[in-house]
C-alpha cells in the first residue's frame, strides 16, 4: 500500500510539472480570417512587395502536411541551411495519409490550422470548408513572381470555387507542372501488361509492336511449357490482384485494350461523352479471355485471395511471367530481384490492344489540382509564408531539395552536367540518411520545378539520363540494346497531348455519384473474380448476372456527374 | 482397497498431467509462432523478406531495421512521454476505478444502480469523432499532456470487473469495520484495496497495455506538439514513411516524381513496410511484455482473502 | 397519500445523509463520466442532419429527420446493410463462443498446473499474440491458409495426412469465412482473455479445496464444484457485457482477409460504414449506423441482464 501511495504522489508531481510545462508552451495561434493585408510587422519591404526573409529576422512557420515522408531529424542539414540563410524554422505536423480523412474532419470542425496546410488529395475539403485563403493577390509579377510563373499558364484550371461563387487559387500544385524538357529513364506511373525479360530473351527478343492479348498470353504459355518450374517452384503465368486499394488492377485494363487512356471507370468518346465500360463489350471480351486463360491454367489460382504482401512475395521469387500493374506498385518486388542480381526475372511493359486500336497506355502526367500547400485562415502573417514559398521555388533551392549540396551529394562535370558517384547514389536508399540530409516531408507538397532547370540538368538525379544509364546492369544494357531502346520509358507509347478534361478519375463527384461509383467497384470485386475463375461454360450466365446487377445501380447519376465535370472543365480550363 | 484406490488416482493424475502438459505445450508452440516470426522478419534483410518464406529464423541477417528505428531522433522523447503517460493512467485509473467500484459494490448504496447504468451504457455508444474533439477543444485539453489521462480516469469495463471481484469479499469484513466506526474511505483504502490486489494487478495490466498501444489520441489531439508525441504515434509515422503511395487507392494516378522508388542497386539499406513493422512491433512489445511477469506475483492463489481472515 | 410520499422523501433524504461518504466518493466521478461520455452525444444530432463539418455551427446544419436511418435500411444499400448485419452477428457470435470456451478452459487447465514456473511460462507465451497488430496476424493467417507452394502450412499438413488431395482454397470459399474469423480471434486473444479468469480464481478461498479433498472429491469434481462456481460471476458478467458487443465483430480482420469471392459472408457493418460513410465524408450516415448499433446493444444487454437476473446469477446492472 505504501508503494501505491508513493506512486500516486510521484504521479501527482509529474502531473503538476507537465501542467506547468503545458501552460508555458501553449499555442496561441489567434485566428485572423482572410487576413490578406496583414503586413504590419513585415520586416523590410522588398520591391516585390513581400517581406524578405533573413536570419536577422527569424520566423517560425508551422506546417501541417499529409505525407508519407517522415519528419527530418533534428540535425538535418537543409533545415540548418533554411535557418542560416533565411532565418526560417519549420514546425512540422506530419499526418500519415491513411488517417488524414478523420483529421481533416475534426480540423474543419475545430477551425484552427497551421500556417501552411498541405494535402495530397483532400485539399478540396479544406477549400470548401473555408480553411484556406485565396492567394490571387499574391500571385502577381511583382509579388510572388516565381509562384506566379508556376501557376500562370494554368490559372483557369487551378481556380476553384470555395462555395461563394467566385473562383480563386487556394492551392499551389505540387506535382507535374513541367519546365523545360521531360526526361527520365523509368516511368514509375506506367501501366502495362508486364512480361518477364527472360521470356522475351528466350523467344529471341520478339517484336513488341502491335501487341495483342492473344500474342501476350501465347508467349507466356510457350515459356511456361518449356519451364514449368523456376528455381524449383512452379511457374506462374499471369498474376492478378484485388487487395484493398488495388482494385483497379482488375478493373482498369479494358479501357487500355480498347485504346483509351486511364479515365478511371469510364471511357470518353470523341464527342467528350463519358460512359462506364464495366458492362460493355470491351470489358466482356477481356474477362472472357481471362476466363479461358484461367481454364488453361495460366492464371494464378490465388489471384483474388492473396494480400498485397503475398502478391509481392510471388513476384519477388521471379517465377511470375506476367501481370497487369503499374510500375510503382510492384517496386519492392522489382528491387528484391535486382538485389538478388536476377535481372532477367524483372519485367518490361507491353501494350496489348484490340485490333484496330492504338495503344494509349502512357499518358502525359497530369498536373495535380487541389494538391499541395495552401495558406490557412489561421496564419497570422501570410506575407512571410508566401515569401518563403516563393523563395523555395528558386532553382537554387529546388536543386538543394532534389540534388542536395554540390560537392557533398553530387558533382558537376566540365560540361556543367550533374552526376553522382555510386556511393552518393547508394546513400539515397537509406531512410536514416535521407532524414538527415533531405527535407522530403516539407518538399512533398511544395510546388516544384519538374523537367529540366535552365542549365539543362534534370530536375532530380533519377531523371538525369546519364545517371540512369550508369545505374543499369550489364544484363539490362544488353537487353535494351537488343530492342534498340535506351530507356524503359521507350517501351511505352509516346504520350499524346492530353484532352483538356483529362483525367476523369480526379473529377470531384457529388455524394450520390460517389455512392454509385463505390457500388460499381463493389460489384466488380464481387463478380469479376467469380467470372474469371468459373468454368468457361458458365461464363455467359455469370456475365449476364453481373450486367443485370450493374443495371440495378443508378449508373446514370455517375455518368452524368462525370459528364458535368468534363463539360465544366472544357468550359473553364481553356486559357 | 485403500492402496488400490490411491493407485488409481495416481494413474489418473499422471494421465491428466501428461495430457494437460502436452496440450499446453502445443498451445505455446502455436501461440509463440507469430512473435517468433515477427522477430525473424525484423532481423531479416527487407528485400529478402519480400520473397516470403521466413518462418522462425532470419535467412539474411541484418540489423538495419532496428538501425532505422533507433535513428529516429524523436522516439526518445516519445518513449519518455509514453512511459509517463502509462504510469499516470495506470495510477489514476486504478485509484478512481477501485474507489467507485467499492461504492457500487455496496448493496445498500442508493445510487448504486443509477451509477452502474450510466457507466455500463458508455461501453455501447460513441458520440463520434467530431463531437468528442469539440468537447476536448472546449475544455482546453487540445495539445496538452492532460488529454492523455483526464478523459480516461474511469472506464466502465474495468469498473464492472472490479465490482464483481469486490463482491467476493465476505460482507462480514465490511460490516464489522462499520461497527467499529470506520469511515467509508477508510474501509475502501484499508480493507478492500489490499484484498483485491490480484484484480488491481489485472486492471493495471489492461490499462497499461491499452495506454501503451494507443496512438489515435496523440494523432487526434496532440499531433501539433512534437514534444508530447508518443512512441506508438512516432512509429506509426515511421511505418507510413516506408509505404509506397497508393494506399489511398486513387483509381490510377500516381506522382512519379514524388515516389522515385528505390532505384535498387542491390544495397541492403532499403526498408519495406513489412520489415519496419516487424521491428517496430518487437521494439514496442518488449517493454510492455515485461509488465506481466512483474505483476504475476499478485496472482498467487487465495493470497488476499486467506491472509486477512485470521 | 401525501404524508406517505413525504415520509418516503424523508427516508430518501435520510439515506442520502447516511450515505454521504459514499456519495462524495462516487458522484464526482459520475459527473465526470457524464461530461466526457454523455455531453458529446449532442453530436448525435448529426444523424438527423445532412452534416457538413465546414459549417461550424451545429444549428445551421440542414435537418433531414430520419432520412439517414431510412437510407440505411431501405436506401440504395438496404439489402446489403441487412446482409452485413447478419454477417456481423454471425461472426461475432462464433468468435464469442470459441473465445469463451478457449479462454475458460485454458484458465481451468492452467489452474491445475502445479509447477509455477511452467505455469508462468505458459501464461507469458499464450498472451503474446495479443501484442501483434491485425496486419501481422492476418498476414500470417492468409499465408498459412494459402496453397502449399505459397507457404500454406495447413493445406500442406492436410495433404500429407492424406485427408485431402487438392489444396482447399480456404479464403475463396464463403462458407469458411466466419470460422476463419473466429479462429483467428481465438489465436490472437485466447491467452489474453484468460488473465481475467485467472485473477478471478485468486478470490476462491483455498480452504474450500482443502475441505473438498477431505470429502474425497477428485480433480474434476473440484473443478466443477469449486473453481467454476468461484469464477461464475465473472463469467456471467463478462458474457452479458460481450453480448452487448455482438455488433462489434472487429474491423481489420475482415478488411485484410475479405475479398470479392467471399464478400457475401465477409462484409460487416463497420466496413460498410467505412466505405459509404467515413470515406465519403458522410458523417451523418456513419452516426446513424452508430446510433443503430447502440440501440441494438442496449436491447441485447437488457435481455441478457434480465435472463441472468431470472436465473439468479450475477447481474451487470
Amino acid at each position: 500500500m505504501k508503494r501505491f501511495v508513493s506512486l500516486l504522489l510521484v504521479t501527482l508531481l509529474v502531473l503538476s510539472l507537465t501542467a506547468c510545462n503545458t501552460a508555458s508552451k501553449q499555442d496561441t495561434a489567434a485566428t485572423t480570417p482572410n487576413n490578406q493585408t496583414a503586413t504590419e510587422n513585415g520586416g523590410t519591404e522588398q520591391k516585390s512587395g513581400l517581406p524578405v526573409l533573413s536570419p536577422d529576422n527569424p520566423v517560425t512557420i508551422s506546417v501541417w502536411t499529409m505525407t508519407n515522408y517522415s519528419a527530418p531529424s533534428a540535425d538535418n542539414k537543409l533545415s540548418k541551411l533554411l535557418k542560416e540563410r533565411l532565418g526560417v524554422t519549420i514546425n512540422y505536423e506530419i499526418i500519415p495519409p491513411e488517417n488524414a480523412d478523420q483529421k481533416i474532419g475534426v480540423l474543419l470542425a475545430g477551425g484552427e490550422y497551421a500556417d501552411l496546410m498541405g494535402t495530397t488529395d483532400l485539399n478540396i475539403r479544406l477549400i470548401k470548408g473555408g480553411a484556406l485563403i485565396p492567394l490571387d493577390d499574391y500571385l502577381t509579377e511583382d509579388k510572388a513572381n516565381l509562384l506566379y510563373e508556376h501557376v500562370k499558364p494554368y490559372w483557369n484550371r487551378l481556380a476553384t470555387d470555395a462555395g461563394d461563387g467566385e473562383r480563386h487559387i487556394y492551392v499551389l500544385p505540387n506535382y507535374n507542372r513541367y519546365y523545360g524538357e521531360i526526361v527520365g529513364g523509368t516511368h514509375y506511373g506506367a501501366s502495362g501488361f508486364w512480361i518477364q525479360k527472360h521470356v522475351l530473351e528466350e523467344l529471341g527478343y520478339p517484336s513488341l509492336e502491335n501487341m495483342t492479348l492473344e500474342r501476350y498470353f501465347q508467349m507466356i504459355e510457350e515459356y511456361m511449357k518449356k519451364y514449368p518450374t523456376i528455381d524449383g517452384m512452379p511457374t506462374i503465368g499471369f498474376e492478378l490482384l484485388c487487395a484493398p486499394g488495388r482494385e483497379w488492377v482488375l478493373t482498369n485494363p479494358p479501357q487500355y485494350l480498347a485504346g483509351h487512356p486511364n479515365n478511371g471507370g469510364v471511357v470518353v468518346d470523341e464527342n467528350n461523352v463519358a460512359t462506364i465500360f464495366a458492362d460493355k463489350e470491351i470489358a466482356k471480351r477481356y474477362y472472357k479471355f481471362l476466363n479461358q486463360m484461367n481454364a488453361k491454367g495460366l492464371i494464378d489460382k490465388e489471384s483474388f485471395t492473396q494480400t498485397n504482401d503475398q502478391y509481392l512475395a510471388k513476384l519477388a521469387t521471379g517465377r511470375v511471367l506476367g501481370m497487369y500493374d503499374q510500375r510503382w506498385a510492384f517496386g519492392q518486388a522489382y528491387d528484391s530481384l535486382v538485389a538478388e542480381g536476377k535481372y532477367e526475372r524483372t519485367w518490361v511493359p507491353t501494350m496489348p490492344v484490340y485490333e484496330g486500336c492504338t495503344p494509349y497506355y502512357a499518358d502525359r502526367e497530369v498536373m495535380n489540382i487541389n494538391q499541395g500547400y495552401g495558406i490557412s485562415v489561421s496564419c497570422k502573417n501570410p506575407d512571410i509564408v508566401v515569401s518563403f514559398l516563393n523563395t523555395m521555388m528558386s532553382e537554387e533551392w529546388q536543386k538543394l531539395f532534389n540534388w542536395g549540396i554540390e560537392g557533398e551529394d553530387y558533382y558537376v562535370d566540365e560540361n556543367g552536367r550533374f552526376y553522382r558517384t555510386p556511393e552518393q547514389r547508394e546513400q539515397q536508399n537509406d531512410l536514416v540518411w535521407r532524414n538527415k540530409n533531405k527535407l522530403e516531408a516539407l518538399y512533398d507538397n511544395m510546388p516544384k520545378i519538374q523537367g529540366t532547370y535552365s542549365d539543362g540538368n534534370a530536375d532530380s538525379p533519377g531523371n538525369q539520363p546519364e545517371e540512369f544509364f550508369d545505374s543499369l546492369s550489364d544484363y539490362d544494357k544488353n537487353f535494351l540494346t537488343s530492342y534498340g531502346k535506351k530507356t524503359w520509358r521507350e517501351f511505352l507509347n509516346q504520350p499524346p497531348e492530353n484532352p483538356i478534361y483529362y483525367p476523369c478519375w480526379n473529377i470531384t463527384l457529388p455524394e450520390d455519384a460517389q455512392v454509385v461509383s463505390q457500388q460499381l467497384t463493389d460489384l466488380a470485386l464481387q463478380y469479376l473474380p467469380k467470372i474469371i475463375m468459373a468454368d468457361p461454360s458458365e461464363f455467359e450466365t455469370l456475365w449476364a448476372q453481373y450486367v443485370s446487377e450493374i443495371n440495378k445501380v443508378d449508373v446514370k447519376v455517375y455518368e452524368d456527374a462525370i459528364n458535368a465535370g468534363i463539360q465544366e472543365r472544357i468550359k473553364n480550363w481553356g486559357n | 482397497m485403500g492402496v488400490k484406490k490411491r493407485k488409481k488416482v495416481d494413474i489418473e493424475n499422471i494421465i491428466f498431467t501428461t495430457l494437460n502438459t502436452t496440450y499446453l505445450i502445443f498451445l505455446c508452440v502455436v501461440m509463440i509462432y507469430p512473435m517468433l516470426n515477427t522477430l525473424a522478419v525484423s532481423f531479416n534483410e527487407p528485400l529478402d523478406t519480400v520473397r516470403g518464406g521466413i518462418y522462425i529464423w532470419p535467412r539474411k541477417f541484418t540489423l538495419y531495421n532496428y538501425y532505422v528505428v533507433f535513428n529516429m531522433d524523436t522516439i526518445y522523447n516519445a518513449f519518455y512521454i509514453s512511459v509517463t503517460k502509462t504510469i499516470v493512467i495506470v495510477v489514476t485509473n486504478l485509484f478512481f476505478t477501485s474507489m467507485l467500484a467499492y461504492t457500487i459494490s455496496r448493496k445498500e448504496y442508493i445510487f448504486r444502480k443509477f451509477i452502474t447504468t450510466v457507466f455500463v451504457l458508455t461501453m455501447y455508444f460513441n458520440a463520434g469523432l467530431i463531437p468528442n474533439y469539440l468537447l476536448i477543444k472546449k475544455l482546453g485539453l487540445l495539445n496538452t499532456f492532460s488529454v492523455y489521462w483526464i478523459p480516461n480516469i474511469v472506464s466502465a469495463f474495468n469498473l464492472i470487473v472490479m465490482r464483481t471481484y469486490i463482491k467476493t469479499i465476505p460482507e462480514s469484513l465490511i460490516e464489522s469495520a462499520k461497527i467499529d466506526g470506520a469511515r467509508e474511505f477508510h474501509i475502501y483504502w484499508r480493507i478492500v484495496l489490499p484484498l483485491i490486489t490480484p484484480c488491481l494487478a489485472t486492471i493495471a495490466l489492461f490499462v497499461a497495455v491499452g495506454s501503451w498501444n494507443s496512438w489515435f489520441d496523440t494523432f487526434l489531439y496532440n499531433s501539433a506538439r512534437q514534444d508530447l508525441s508518443t512512441l506508438q504515434y512516432e512509429l506509426q509515422k515511421l511505418l507510413s514513411s516506408t509505404m509506397t503511395a497508393g494506399t489511398r487507392g486513387a483509381p490510377a494516378g500516381i506522382n512519379e516524381a514524388g515516389r522515385a522508388g528505390t532505384s535498387g542497386t542491390g544495397s541492403g539499406n532499403v526498408t519495406t513496410p513489412q520489415s519496419i513493422r516487424a521491428a517496430i512491433t518487437i521494439f514496442t512489445s518488449v517493454p510492455i511484455l515485461l509488465v506481466y511477469p512483474f505483476l504475476q506475483r499478485y496472482f498467487i492463489h487465495g493470497l488476499a482473502i486467506g491472509s486477512v481472515k485470521e | 397519500m401525501e404524508a406517505n410520499s413525504a415520509k418516503k422523501r424523508k427516508s430518501v433524504w435520510n439515506t442520502i445523509v447516511a450515505q454521504h461518504e459514499l456519495i462524495i466518493m462516487s458522484v464526482p466521478l459520475l459527473l465526470y463520466k457524464i461530461l466526457f461520455s454523455y455531453v458529446p452525444i449532442a453530436g448525435w444530432a448529426m444523424a438527423f442532419q445532412d452534416y457538413k463539418p465546414s459549417i461550424r455551427s451545429f444549428w445551421k446544419q440542414k435537418w433531414v429527420g430520419f432520412d439517414n436511418f431510412v437510407n440505411l435500411f431501405t436506401g440504395l444499400n438496404g439489402e446489403r446493410f441487412l446482409r452485413d448485419l447478419k454477417n456481423t452477428l454471425g461472426q461475432s457470435f462464433l468468435t464469442l463462443l470459441l473465445g469463451y470456451i478457449g479462454a475458460i478452459s485454458l484458465a481451468l487447465l492452467l489452474n491445475e498446473v502445479k509447477n509455477t514456473t511452467f505455469k508462468k511460462i505458459v501464461q507469458n507465451i499464450t498472451y503474446m499474440p495479443h501484442f501483434l497488430s491485425w496486419v501481422i496476424v492476418t498476414g500470417l493467417v492468409s499465408t498459412m491458409l494459402a496453397i502449399p507452394t505459397s507457404g500454406g502450412i495447413i493445406n500442406d499438413v492436410l495433404i500429407r495426412l492424406g485427408l485431402i488431395d487438392e489444396p482447399i482454397m480456404f479464403l475463396s470459399e464463403p462458407k469458411y469465412f466466419w470460422w476463419i474469423v473466429a479462429f483467428s480471434n481465438l489465436w490472437k486473444e485466447m491467452g489474453w482473455n484468460t488473465i481475467i479468469y485467472l485473477a478471478a480464481m485468486t478470490s476462491i478461498d483455498p480452504t474450500l479445496y482443502e475441505a473438498a479433498v477431505i470429502d474425497g472429491a477428485n480433480r474434476y469434481q473440484k473443478m466443477w464444484h469449486i473453481t467454476l462456481p468461484g469464477i461464475k460471476s465473472t463469467i456471467v458478467v463478462l458474457l452479458i457485457m460481450n453480448i452487448g458487443h455482438l455488433l462489434e465483430a472487429g474491423f481489420e480482420i475482415q478488411y485484410f482477409l475479405g475479398n470479392g469471392l467471399v464478400v457475401e459472408k465477409a462484409e460487416i457493418i463497420d466496413i460498410f460504414v467505412l466505405k459509404y460513410g467515413i470515406q465519403m465524408g458522410n458523417y451523418s450516415l456513419a452516426t446513424a449506423a452508430g446510433i443503430f448499433k447502440t440501440f441494438v446493444s442496449i436491447i441485447l444487454i437488457s435481455i441478457a441482464n434480465f435472463i441472468a437476473d431470472r436465473l439468479g446469477e450475477e447481474k451487470l446492472i
